[in-house]
């Protein structure tokens, strides 16, 4: 599908930047209830069936021009990041569905604890909103990604009825259960944005092809790109893609008039709008607004706190992998949406640490994949070889903790005096280091994600203490409160400084809970949608 | 620019990095030097590993020269002093020997990139909940 730009003179009622998850499920709603919308998003339309892993050689793309590392796959569309100064190297995608096309898809919710973590542990802040609060429109997200799953899960409150079934937990995803029920702990099917059966508009089911992270050839894995987009250009919406947002423009009031942008040949063009919303990730989205400084606005748009860039989260991601005696196949399925487990979700202070985490179970990917290695631990070379490969190959199996990392201002995103990415425009700049707390949350994770792998059967243990390219949330850097000294934006999204600026990604987020932040991330951008279709006609022509 | 007595140096050390198994020959006895040079120009990343490496080692003449220990210790001492570039070079290799058919064949793997085919989704089996569903909710009230 290509998109072109219709009268792009006119002034629209919305201008999104970012294509991806939440700027894609935005799109849809406001178009949906009348607003002239307009998306520029700076990657392209990507073409299912041209996905890389129906190729030969699909493992080696995987580490060069398919990599989920843009300082690695460093595309035209690509802005690299400095990582220097951080322990952990953000992944994401940037096209139509933005990261949706690379991510995993296992989604499951907060908890209602996740948005009282100042009130409970008496550390970081409490969300301005509750889970009761975003409830309707993580159900609404539900349906219109497509969800498979089952309710009754114990560490959950009660959820409505999942869209389809459950994705089959297969011989291996047992294994680890049967671990789980032995020791008596908590386990459920992952909730999944995969389908296992039919489900949307040309989405086949999941073939367990067993690669998640190069898009997905059948389509029945859920990107925004299959799903929102569709429904948003079907009620008008229009999405200019290949043009990278340089800067959110303003009036003397302050106020956003559009933005600034570099088409797909680079010119420089200007797009008017009675108001912005962000969408360009946690990561993209502080980036940009730092971009956007003027006289008016010296320190960046929005930052009359200083927060935006600060307070940035990943979620802590190491540990286990175990090697089984028997062959386990790991190659058949999706690579991590079977089954997780919550025993260690909230708090106990007994433990060390405060929060918690989630367990998912991975599965591996073909030979290649394994001799680079299984949780950092790279198959020997020499006389060795042959026989670490063959025991390790078709026998082994992954836990990892999703691990709850709570905000520090100084693990930041700033803009690089040096570094720029192909339009010139400067790079962001990761700060990050792992606190004291996360580093004894993964401890103890190891520890018990090796009792797991035992009981289950694993005859070998590989460990990685805490992996660095797993920066796949980006979360914190604009976050959402009551108070404009201690928040960007109030509990709608809408920013405290300019009353038709909105951020309805990731950046929002007060605290990062432990689990997958996606489904969380695109109900809170239907949620702001809902918002400013109900309290913001003003916005509308 | 990787010149042909890299070539030498490269398939001998491919030799020693992923020696013969049953009937294969070592990586470097399969003809993989050019392939691996290949997939490396096209990225300079692992170009620039390629490079440090293979500078890393003795000259191709010297290298040839050792016996099995000798070449396997002159790997070594690349390894210790440029580890990072060590690693990625291993993992072309490594990617570039496991996409090769005569491997898959003696691993016993299908061999065929995951899509359009796919495998086989099993059934959903409710039974699997047995245990927990008997579990209380323990979600924490806030
Ligand atoms: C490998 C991988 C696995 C993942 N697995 C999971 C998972 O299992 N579950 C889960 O919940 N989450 C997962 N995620 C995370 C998930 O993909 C993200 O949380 C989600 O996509 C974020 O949505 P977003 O709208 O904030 O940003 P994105 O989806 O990243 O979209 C941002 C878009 O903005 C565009 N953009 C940025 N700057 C500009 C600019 N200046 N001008 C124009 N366009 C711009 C980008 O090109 C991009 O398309 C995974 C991510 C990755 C990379
Ligand atoms: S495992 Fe299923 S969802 Fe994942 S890429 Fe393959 S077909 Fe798509």
């Amino acid at each position: 599908m290509t998109t072109t730009e219709h009268n792009p003179d006119r002034t629209a009622d919305v201008l999104i930047v970012g294509a991806g998850a939440s700027g894609a499920a935005v799109a849809a709603s406001l178009s949906e209830a009348g607003f002239d919308v307009v998306c520029i998003e700076q990657g392209h339309w990507q073409d299912s069936f041209k996905y890389p892993t129906a190729d030969p050689d699909f493992e080696f793309k995987a580490m060069s021009s398919w990599s989920i590392n843009p300082n690695k796959r460093r595309l035209p569309e690509d802005y690299p990041v400095n990582v220097e100064d951080s322990a952990v190297e953000p992944v994401m995608f940037n096209g139509v569905g933005g990261s949706t096309i690379m991510w995993v898809a296992h989604t499951p919710r907060l908890h209602p604890s996740d948005f009282r973590v100042k009130s409970q542990d008496g550390v970081a802040d409490d969300w301005p909103i509750s889970y009761e609060d975003l409830e309707p429109w993580y159900d609404l997200n539900d349906h219109v990604m497509g969800c498979s799953g089952i309710s009754g899960d114990p560490a959950n409150p009660p959820r409505s009825e999942r869209p389809m079934p459950p994705i089959p937990i297969g011989r291996d995803g047992e294994m680890i259960a049967g671990a789980f029920d032995r020791l008596g702990w908590h386990w459920w099917p992952s909730d999944a944005y995969i389908n296992s059966t039919r489900y949307g508009q040309g989405r086949d089911a999941c073939n367990f092809c067993g690669h998640n992270m190069m898009g997905c050839y059948q389509r029945a894995k859920a990107s925004t790109d299959l799903t929102y987009w569709p429904r948003a250009i079907d009620q008008g919406a229009e999405l200019v893609t290949g043009a990278r947002v340089r800067e959110i423009t303003t009036d003397s009031a302050g106020r956003a008039t559009g933005v600034n942008y570099l088409d797909a040949e680079g010119n420089d063009r200007h797009r008017t709008a009675r108001s912005v919303v962000m969408a360009a990730n946690g990561i993209g989205t502080p980036r940009l607004l730092l971009l956007s400084d003027s006289k008016n606005h010296p320190a960046g748009l929005s930052n009359s706190s200083g927060l935006v860039g600060k307070n940035l989260m990943f979620h802590m991601f190491g540990g286990t992998s175990g090697v089984f005696p028997e062959h386990v196949e790991p190659w058949v399925g999706p690579v991590a949406n079977i089954i997780l487990s919550q025993e260690f979700y909230e708090t106990d202070p007994d433990r060390g640490f405060l929060r918690g985490y989630t367990f998912q179970m991975s599965r591996g990917q073909g030979p290649g994949s394994i001799a680079r290695g299984v949780a950092g631990h790279r198959v020997p070379w020499g006389e060795n070889h042959h026989a670490v490969l063959e025991r390790r190959f078709r026998n082994t199996l992954g836990l990892g903790p999703i691990g709850d990392d709570l905000p520090e201002e100084h693990n930041s995103v700033t803009l690089d005096e040096r570094l720029t990415d192909s339009s010139g425009l400067p790079a962001p700049k990761i700060t990050y280091r792992v606190s004291d707390n996360s580093r004894a949350l993964l401890d103890h994770a190891i520890t018990q994600g090796t009792k797991v792998l035992k009981e289950a059967g694993a005859t070998e243990i590989l460990v990685n203490p805490q992996s660095r390219e797993t920066g796949w949330h980006l979360l914190g850097t604009a976050r959402m409160g009551d108070d404009p000294e201690r928040s960007v934006v109030d509990k709608n999204g809408q920013s405290h400084d300019i009353d038709n600026l909105f951020i309805v990604d990731g950046s929002v987020f007060v605290t990062g809970g432990a689990v997958n932040p996606t489904p969380t991330i695109q109900a809170i951008a239907l949620r702001t949608a809902d918002y400013i279709t109900n309290n913001r006609g003003d916005l509308k022509a | 620019m990787v010149i042909k007595p890299d070539t030498y140096l490269l398939t001998a050390a491919l030799n020693r990095v992923i020696p013969p198994v049953g009937d294969l020959p070592g990586a470097g006895g399969m003809d993989l030097a050019e392939e691996v040079i290949k997939r490396s120009a096209a990225d300079f990343r692992f170009q620039d590993a390629l490079t440090r490496v293979l500078g890393a080692l003795p000259s191709p003449n010297d290298f040839l020269a050792l016996d099995d220990d000798g070449q396997d210790d002159a790997l070594r001492t690349a390894e210790s002093s440029h580890a990072d570039a060590f690693g990625l070079w291993l993992d072309v290799v490594y990617t570039v020997y496991y996409m090769h058919p005569e491997v898959h064949q003696r691993l016993g793997w299908h061999g065929r990139s995951p899509q359009p085919e796919g495998n086989v989704m099993p059934p959903w089996d409710g039974s699997v909940l047995g245990v927990i569903r008997k579990r209380d909710p323990f979600w924490r009230k806030a």
